[in-house]
């Protein structure tokens, strides 16, 4: 894929963490926490002269908590992005598409964030969703495909993806949980992917609800 | 000690377990993804292992030293956050005396195996 740098970022921090001594610092500090998964996060750059595929830069993977506090640290927050462009972290090896096979059967939990919300919300649901997924905080973590944040003018949209939506129960477990962890008052619905590609998603009616 | 079980391993030194399971059928490989021929490392539930970590002990790891440090890999400079208006993350080197400030919820199970 064009740009794409999907290199390793294993054990670099080594040189910074022994300039001190071990002496007081907590056991959890000394090394680095597995996920259950490899997880790829993945930029959408807005870029005219492209096709969408094109535009889609799986940009490094991350498979310990601390390497995604690292890549979170130093890139920018959604809030912090230009309008038209979009975050996905997803299992490594499933593409942030509907056409990857992982997704073709699959479907997405919405949520869409009024313009005033960017500020107040958006990172924070953002961080919270990601964590959600990489923590394995989902009884059936084993249908979650992966999330995407949009930056919009209009609607800012976060979505978890989820790989099967005939699996009524496994989804609203996520769609209960992701709603409860968030704290959103509101209704979200959960859209198919096959009905997103046909309608504008304002459109697209929702098979499940919570 | 409130180490984590996944820190109490790794900070005692010990040779990592390894075990060889040879498959000769493709019906001898377990039916979940999250499990391994044999079992895994972090030993086997029904249904699969998962390592789970819930989102305070994620966050408590936020201020390790390790966290801090730059990705490795290369990374668009679009995207990076712009170092003079890098309010939010505490710029301070990994190097600067850490105080005991952070500690761990000794009282919470921040680490569980899914069973």
């Amino acid at each position: 894929m064009a740009g794409n740098n999907a290199e390793d970022v294993e054990g670099s921090a080594g040189a910074d963490c022994k300039t001190n001594s071990t002496a007081e610092v907590p056991p959890e500090f000394l090394i680095k926490h597995p996920l259950q998964n490899t997880w790829s996060l993945w930029f959408y750059d807005n870029d005219r002269t492209k096709s969408w595929e094109e535009n889609q830069i799986e940009l490094t993977t991350f498979d310990t908590v601390e390497d995604f506090w690292r890549l979170y640290h130093h890139i920018k927050l959604p809030s912090e992005l230009r309008q038209g462009h979009d975050y996905a972290v997803f299992k490594q090896g499933i593409r942030p598409m509907w056409e990857d096979d992982a997704n073709k059967m699959g479907g997405r939990w919405l949520i869409s964030l009024e313009k005033k919300q960017r500020n107040s919300d958006l990172d924070r649901f953002w961080l919270d969703v990601v964590l959600l997924l990489i923590g394995e905080n989902f009884e059936h973590a084993e249908e979650i495909c992966g999330a995407v944040v949009n930056v919009r003018p209009k609607f800012d949209k976060i979505a978890i993806w989820t790989a099967d939506t005939s699996k009524q129960q496994a989804n609203l477990e996520i769609g209960r949980k992701l709603k409860d962890q968030l704290g959103i008052h509101g209704v979200i619905g959960f859209q198919l992917h096959r009905d997103t590609m046909v309608k504008h998603s304002s459109a697209t009616k929702n098979l499940y609800t919570v | 000690m409130s180490a984590s079980p996944i820190a109490r391993q790794a900070t005692h030194s010990q040779a990592i377990p390894s075990r060889r399971v040879l498959i000769t059928d493709p019906a001898q490989m377990p039916d979940v993804y999250s499990s391994t021929p044999g079992g895994t490392i972090y030993s086997t539930t029904p249904g699969g292992t998962r390592i789970v970590y819930e989102r305070s002990f994620m966050m408590s790891l936020r201020q390790s030293p390790i966290s801090q440090t730059p990705p490795k890999c290369s990374l668009p400079a679009a995207l990076l956050k712009n170092p003079s208006s890098a309010q939010q993350s505490p710029a301070t080197p990994a190097q600067k005396p850490r105080s005991n400030s952070i500690s761990f919820d000794e009282s919470q199970e921040t680490f569980s195996m899914d069973l």
